[in-house]
């Protein structure tokens, strides 16, 4: 599913953002990726993403190679993929159920489709009553269920998330990882970055450790197990 | 499916023109200002320019016959010079028509004229259609059977001609210097729209929007602003017009001078043609620009 071989990702500013990156996500996994700032878990984000090229090795997607895949082919690569970040990044001048469906238009779905899709998912993240609200008159956690609807909605094989937790309350917190459990257990693969220690140790999923660009542990359990 | 996106796309584009007030009146005004400055620009030059054809057209040679040259022989030259490339028309003045307008030329002196009214030979006052074919024509014309002398003017023509492709030559560097800096104007404006929304296009992109699904709305934009702006344009530039020409036509010096204004329904057409590709084109053209830099995420 995700697989890196030899992954190093240099900035041009001298900055190593990634060194010798080594590990394979299967389809299915839920993988945790922790490290403090600056450790490198967004660089590799990125790099899965594509919005930053390796510098070196190979980076394979769905067992495609994607270190030298075309700008114009980036779009699709990402459609593979639902994306959900910390600052949610939903388009502030839609409704909720336009922000979901957006995700849908880029793709070209029918507009039957679209009717059928959108409710099924806002109603799989509990928000099937706030379709016709716009994101500011939401809760934080509300806006993360949101955007996990629209990085749902096309029905992609995994699920990447960048510190989806990072903005909100403990107890919301809970809420959104464990949505991301179910996700995960109805088959979709999960990847997330994190700080959220409490959390990590307590689900005991695959956890990968970087420090300072370096993958320095992985494996089941919690945030702070070694090698 | 296609008709799908198509109509989501261009319905985006008119939600957003209606949704970012502040920016769209911003780029609608200054567009609007570029296009009058432009229509009133490109007014006095069509005016300039009807001035100078008018004036060139007025310009003519008299073409002298030998003294009683037959009918037929006038007949046939005045065919053959109206033939000629160039010409526009030929009036013929014939031994009578020279004397009366010599005896109208010295009214109370008519006993000047006595004696010599038989040595006035008829003629032709030939006009131009196109000035720069001027010399060409007489030197054909002076070949011509019966032809005796051609009395012009060329120093005023030539003079006429260099000014009139002078002013010309400006007028079309400096229209051209204002599509240019009413381009950079428009895609400067867009650019800040483009900015104000630059969150919003890396939302599209990280969800998975190709290029061109992200920039058609603004295209749209750029092409309703620039019709809506054209059209408002075009009824300002015509009412403008209308009440600076009938100011001019009353005024005395303009009398004096008889210059006669270009008609605002003449300029019409050409205007809205003008308008439409200035307005679709630069909101084509300034969003493409602006966008640029954005859609490298």
């Amino acid at each position: 599913m995700i697989e890196f071989k030899n992954v190093s990702k240099v900035y041009k500013t001298g900055t190593v953002g990634v060194k010798n990156a080594n590990f394979v996500i299967d389809k299915g996994e839920f993988v945790f990726l922790v490290g403090a700032s600056g450790s490198g878990k967004s660089t590799l984000i990125k790099l899965i993403l594509k919005e930053e090229d390796a510098t070196e090795g190979k980076i394979l997607i769905n067992r495609k190679d994607i270190t030298h895949l075309k700008q114009s082919r980036v779009p699709y690569l990402r459609r593979s993929m639902g994306v959900v970040f910390q600052d949610f990044r939903l388009l502030p001048d839609k409704t909720v159920y336009d922000n979901v469906a957006f995700a849908m238009y880029i793709v070209n779905a029918t507009p039957k489709h679209i009717r059928r899709q959108v409710p099924m998912l806002l109603s799989l993240v509990g928000l099937s009553n706030k379709a016709k609200v716009y994101p500011h008159e939401l809760s934080g956690g509300e806006q993360q269920r949101v955007a996990l609807a629209r990085a749902l909605v096309n029905n992609p094989s995994m699920i990447i998330a960048d510190e989806p937790t990072g903005n909100l309350d403990p107890e919301t917190a809970w809420e959104i990882m464990s949505l991301l459990n179910d996700i995960n257990l109805r088959g979709t693969t999960v990847v997330v970055a994190t700080h959220a220690k409490d959390i990590v140790d307590f689900m005991k999923k695959r956890v990968i450790k970087l420090e300072n660009g370096f993958i320095v542990s992985d494996k089941k359990g919690g945030y702070d197990s070694e090698i | 499916m296609k008709y799908n996106i198509f109509s989501y796309l261009i319905g985006e584009g008119f939600k957003n023109t209606m949704k970012n007030k502040k920016s769209t009146f911003a780029a609608l005004s200054i567009m609007i200002a570029t296009m009058i400055i432009f229509g009133v620009f490109l007014a006095i030059i069509e005016n300039i320019d009807s001035f100078l054809t008018e004036l060139e057209h007025s310009q003519a040679i008299q073409v002298f016959m030998t003294v009683d040259t037959p009918q037929e022989q006038i007949d046939k030259l005045r065919n053959d010079i109206s033939n000629l490339d160039g010409v526009n028309s030929v009036q013929f003045v014939s031994e009578e028509d020279a004397v009366n307008i010599m005896k109208d030329y010295f009214e109370n002196n008519e006993k000047l004229l006595a004696g010599v009214e038989d040595i006035f030979p008829p003629s032709f006052l030939v006009n131009f259609s196109d000035l720069t074919k001027s010399e060409e024509v007489q030197s054909q014309i002076i070949n011509m059977e019966g032809v005796s002398t051609i009395q012009n003017s060329n120093e005023t023509t030539s003079a006429l001609l260099g000014v009139g492709n002078a002013i010309r030559l400006i007028s079309a560097i400096i229209l051209v210097f204002l599509i240019v800096v009413s381009l950079f104007i428009i895609s400067n404006t867009i650019k800040l729209t483009v900015h104000a929304r630059r969150k919003e296009i890396s939302i599209m992109k990280y969800v998975g929007a190709t290029n061109a699904f992200i920039r058609w709305p603004f295209v749209v934009e750029g092409i309703i602003i620039g019709v809506v702006a054209a059209a408002i344009s075009l009824l300002a530039i015509g009412l403008l017009y209308n009440w600076a020409s009938t100011q001019l036509m009353s005024s005395v010096l303009m009398q004096r001078l008889g210059i006669i204004l270009v008609n605002f329904t003449d300029m019409f057409s050409m205007l809205v043609v003008v308008y439409a590709i200035l307005g679709i084109g630069m909101g084509v053209v300034g969003s493409m620009i602006s966008m640029k830099k954005y859609l490298e995420v």
